[in-house]
């Protein structure tokens, strides 16, 4: 069974979205021949015959030539945080979900495995307005039901509006996460300083565990207008009028050079990233995306 | 001024509001869209922001160009030429349409010729004309008007009057087009459709208007009253042309003629080139050509308006030769046509001759054979006879093989051995033996060696007059009756006919009346002069004096070398022959087949030529010379394979009128066909009808198929 996004945004309060999904995630790694082990990648060690050969990294074989083995480590407290984009133009969604719902449901599901793996989890929510800058609101890393409640709660009450702080909400995080901690960000990367990149490179040179949650609306990705529009920017003054069956197939390619570019370049970083779209299910996505991590 | 056939088509055009109201629709105030990826729409719009407005731009002006465009073709616009109105009769209009098919008309000028433009012009006429509008057709070529039958009444079969235009070619004759709009007026006159209308597409050159013949008259229809007047039908002259000079060189004459500076068998062309341009030409090639190979080539300038001759020569072969002699082709424009002319020649051959002399001497001019000798020299005869001496003794131990002629001057009588040799050349080989007397020659002993070979016995010697005596001039025998038509007295025309009657002789020999022999020549006191006979294959001619001044003074009179000469050629079997003179193309030709037999088959320039007989000679032929160049006719006897008969080749020339192209003064044509109220000169078919102007319809339609075209593929990006 999946959670179709239309039939998830009828459910109610966050809390029940993101319990639904979070249960279409267990379901799902039950069927998986990956049993949920919290483990944490501690070093490579250099292969020496007698080590399990799965758990040779081909990714470093790659760069360095040599057999290396990934040795893990029981994690029974692993701190994982939740970075939510809640700029304006997160706010931009005419389907069932906007973009940011979209990232509270899969943030709130994500908190919910975790706690109940007992794990920490801490939650960013980036934008304006907050008492740090670029930090909207912070929950700090806790483990407890209640803290996931009022993770979910925050999540609930934020709203897409302003521009996009993320770079300064990363390096906030960067600050907040401490030791080596798994860092999910949640954001369309729509950011006109072009620092997001950079600042998730830097979060990952600090060791973090850092996973992209890229979250596109399907009309972001497909442009389908045809009557002529003025399009008003959801985060500063900006606006354009223009004849979008004219200029489709040159924004279809901005923004195909986009979405490649981002990708390429994080994963130049070993930055992971997922680039999501809104009207797909959520627990989908999150099993596809756990799995893919079981599996690497 | 332009002039609309469907002027309520022209309401079409506020349908160019279609295409602006879309434009305006599409430039409406848009609907406000907050939208999170603007950064990728201002990036898109940046990029594309100029160039779609010139789009925009281009896309309303070719819809509003494409909507107007089929509008105003609809109305099918027009120009209405100037100048039409006043010719143009009320109501519909029985019209005659006639196009020059002269060889004129074969004017390239441009990529086309005058008259495949005619017939573009009057196939469009054609179209033109009303539904209630009669129609015939006519082609004006030929010295009789219009070319084959004449122009049926005015009809309203367009199938068959367009299949007469599509079909027609043009001739190589001359026009009068005078005449052929006389025989147009007389075929309107056949419809009852009250307006009459003649329109001509022609060159208008001027040598196919008659200036000074009455102006063309529609005759009066059969039921009217007696004393009826015909009536003036509304003529117009579409200019093929389009009022284009129509400059033209061409080769007018041909003159081919012997020439003994050229050596044996040379001969000169000669071309007369005349340039009917007003301007100069200088440098113009001429060529003489037998069969593909150029064999001489000259430059000729002529002044222009003017003739130049221009001589090229050639050494021919032996036979009858048929060249040509052409004009370097104008790539531009011009009459091809005219650029050459063929000719025809019979060039005969060498001829290989003896002379045997019987009485030598070391004075040259008391030596037998020093006429012949000089008549025959080189320098008299082109090198064509190539004549040897040997004295008596010396030629009956020679072989006669080789030499086509023997002449025998003064011989005594031979030894039978020699006789016999003779005897076999003339009779088995066909050689002629040319036989002069004089004082050696015993005509008994003569009659006894020669025995048949002469054509009569010699009976005895007769002495009119002992030359330098007193009264000897008066007593002297003169020639009495000549036969003029023969091949050998040919060249004589009436005025040279005296220096050989005026020829004295004081001594010849009589003949025996035995033997079949056709006499040439006598004096006047009956006596044959100069006896021919066959022999076998070959001729024996006899002159009963001789060749020296010994009995006669013939040898020093200028009529002997050409006799001499013509005697020699003639018992050769190498006469020159005279061709038939040129036909001109248009006319017709008959060839006399030679007695016995028939003419079977003419070869024209193109492939075998229609011919006609007479029901009085059936075995002639005449020959309508419809092309120029070379006609070839083979005869034979009724059941015998033809073969080519070379007397009988001729070639056929054009009319050099024809390469004149200057244009008919206007204003006196219009005069000439009953002034300005009912005749005009108009550049086009849509002019000369005068109703529908040059139709600009086609021209829009193609704009809007274009502007349709360019939308679709502005639309499709």
């Amino acid at each position: 069974m999946t959670l179709d996004p239309a039939l998830l945004a009828r459910l109610g309060p966050l809390q029940v979205r993101a319990r639904k999904v979070m249960e279409g995630v267990l379901t799902g790694l039950h069927k998986s021949p990956h049993h949920g082990q919290s483990v944490e990648f501690s070093e490579h060690k250099e292969y020496a015959p007698g080590d399990e050969i799965r758990h040779i990294d081909w990714r470093a074989f790659a760069k360095l030539d040599k057999y290396y083995v990934k040795r893990f480590e029981m994690e029974t407290n692993l701190r994982a945080l939740l970075l939510v984009d809640a700029s304006g133009s997160m706010a931009y969604g005419r389907g069932a979900m906007t973009k940011l719902q979209y990232a509270a449901v899969c943030a709130g599901a994500l908190a919910y495995l975790l706690s109940r793996q007992g794990d920490q989890v801490a939650l960013c929510l980036a934008g304006e307005g907050g008492t740090w800058m670029g930090v909207r609101d912070f929950l700090p890393f806790a483990s407890s039901p209640t803290h996931v409640q009022e993770l979910l709660r925050m999540l609930d009450a934020g709203q897409g509006r302003g521009p996009t702080l993320l770079p300064e909400a990363i390096d906030f995080a960067a600050e907040k996460a401490g030791r080596r901690a798994l860092v999910i960000v949640l954001s369309d990367l729509f950011d006109v300083t072009e620092r997001s990149i950079p600042a998730l490179k830097m979060l990952r040179s600090r060791r973090h565990d850092v996973l992209l949650l890229q979250t596109h609306d399907p009309e972001e990705l497909e442009f389908p207008f045809d009557d002529p529009t003025r399009f008003l920017s959801m985060e500063d003054e900006r606006q354009i009028e223009a004849q979008p069956r004219q200029i489709r197939e040159s924004y279809l390619s901005e923004m195909r050079r986009f979405l490649e570019g981002t990708r390429r370049e994080l994963a130049r970083a070993d930055v992971e990233v997922e680039q999501i779209r809104t009207d797909a299910p959520p627990d989908r996505v999150l099993l596809k995306l756990l799995a893919r991590r079981e599996a690497a | 001024m332009l002039q609309f056939a469907h002027p309520a088509y022209l309401w079409g055009l506020f349908a160019i509001a279609l295409p602006i109201l879309v434009h305006l629709f599409n430039q409406r105030r848009p609907r406000p869209l907050s939208f999170g990826a603007i950064e990728f729409v201002l990036r898109s719009q940046r990029q594309k922001a100029r160039r779609l407005r010139l789009r925009q731009i281009l896309l309303l002006a070719l819809r509003c160009l494409l909507i107007a465009a089929v509008a105003l073709a609809l109305a099918r616009p027009s120009l209405k030429p100037h100048g039409v109105q006043a010719a143009q009769a009320k109501g519909p209009q029985a019209t005659a349409l006639v196009v020059d098919a002269s060889l004129s008309m074969r004017y390239r000028l441009g990529s086309r010729t005058l008259f495949e433009k005619a017939r573009a012009e009057a196939l469009a006429a054609l179209d033109r004309l009303g539904p209630d509008e009669p129609a015939t057709v006519g082609l004006c070529a030929g010295p009789a008007g219009l070319s084959g039958a004449s122009m049926g009444a005015p009809s309203f079969d367009r199938l068959a009057a367009r299949r007469t235009l599509q079909t027609a070619q043009p001739t190589f004759l001359s026009s009068d087009l005078t005449g052929c709009l006389a025989a147009a007026a007389k075929a309107l006159g056949e419809s009852p459709v009250p307006g009459k209308r003649i329109i001509a597409f022609t060159d208008l050159a001027a040598h196919s208007i008659r200036l000074d013949a009455p102006p063309p008259l529609v005759p009066p229809p059969a039921n009217a009253p007696p004393g009826a007047q015909g009536i003036r039908p509304n003529v117009v002259l579409v200019d093929a042309a389009r009022g284009s000079e129509l400059p033209n060189a061409a080769i007018v004459a041909t003159a081919v003629r012997p020439s003994a500076s050229l050596g044996p068998r040379g001969y000169e062309v000669v071309a007369t080139v005349a340039n009917w341009g007003a301007r100069p030409l200088a440098g113009l090639q001429v060529s003489l050509k037998l069969g593909a190979n150029v064999v001489a080539k000259g430059f000729v300038d002529v002044e222009g308006r003017g003739t130049a001759k221009k001589t090229l020569g050639a050494v021919l072969p032996a036979g009858v030769v048929a060249g040509r002699i052409e004009l370097s082709r104008e790539e531009a424009q011009g009459l091809d046509e005219d650029d050459g002319q063929d000719f025809v020649v019979q060039v005969p051959r060498d001829v290989k001759a003896l002379i045997v002399d019987g009485s030598p001497s070391s004075l040259r001019s008391r030596d037998e054979a020093f006429f012949a000798e000089a008549a025959l020299g080189p320098a008299r005869t082109g090198g064509r006879i190539h004549a040897q001496t040997l004295d008596a003794d010396a030629a009956a131990n020679a072989s006669l093989d080789g030499y086509d002629v023997i002449l025998l001057l003064n011989v005594a009588a031979p030894p039978k051995s020699f006789a016999e040799k003779l005897r076999q050349a003339v009779q088995h080989r066909g050689a002629g033996l040319f036989i002069a007397l004089g004082d050696h020659v015993d005509p008994d002993a003569w009659n006894d060696a020669f025995g048949d070979l002469l054509p009569r016995p010699l009976h005895l010697i007769k002495t009119a007059a002992e030359p330098g005596s007193p009264g000897a001039e008066e007593h002297a025998a003169r020639f009495g009756v000549i036969e003029w038509s023969h091949p050998l007295f040919r060249v004589f025309g009436p005025a040279e006919r005296e220096g050989l009657e005026s020829a004295r002789t004081w001594r010849y020999a009589l003949l025996k009346p035995e033997g079949q022999a056709h006499t040439l020549a006598s004096y006047d006191d009956g006596a044959p002069a100069l006896i021919e006979k066959r022999s076998g294959a070959g001729r024996v001619l006899l002159y009963t004096s001789s060749a020296s001044r010994t009995w006669t003074d013939w040898p020093i009179r200028v009529s002997f070398l050409p006799v001499l000469q013509q005697a020699v050629s003639w018992l050769a079997d190498a006469l020159e022959q005279r061709q038939p003179p040129p036909g001109a193309v248009g006319s017709e030709r008959t060839l006399v087949a030679p007695a016995g037999s028939r003419v079977a088959k003419v070869l024209g320039p193109s492939g075998e030529s229609s011919f006609r007989r007479e029901p009085t000679h059936a075995d002639d032929a005449i020959v309508p010379l419809q092309a120029p160049g070379l006609y070839r006719a083979l005869v034979a006897p009724p059941g015998v394979q033809p073969r080519e008969e070379p007397t009988l080749s001729f070639v056929a020339t054009l009319d050099p009128r024809e390469s004149d192209l200057r244009r008919v003064d206007e204003s006196e044509l219009k005069a000439q066909l009953g002034g300005a109220g009912s005749a005009q000169v108009a550049a086009s078919a849509a002019a000369a009808q005068g109703t529908t102007g040059t139709p600009l319809w086609s021209g829009l339609l193609l704009l809007g198929a274009l502007a349709l075209l360019g939308e679709g593929a502005l639309t499709r990006r």
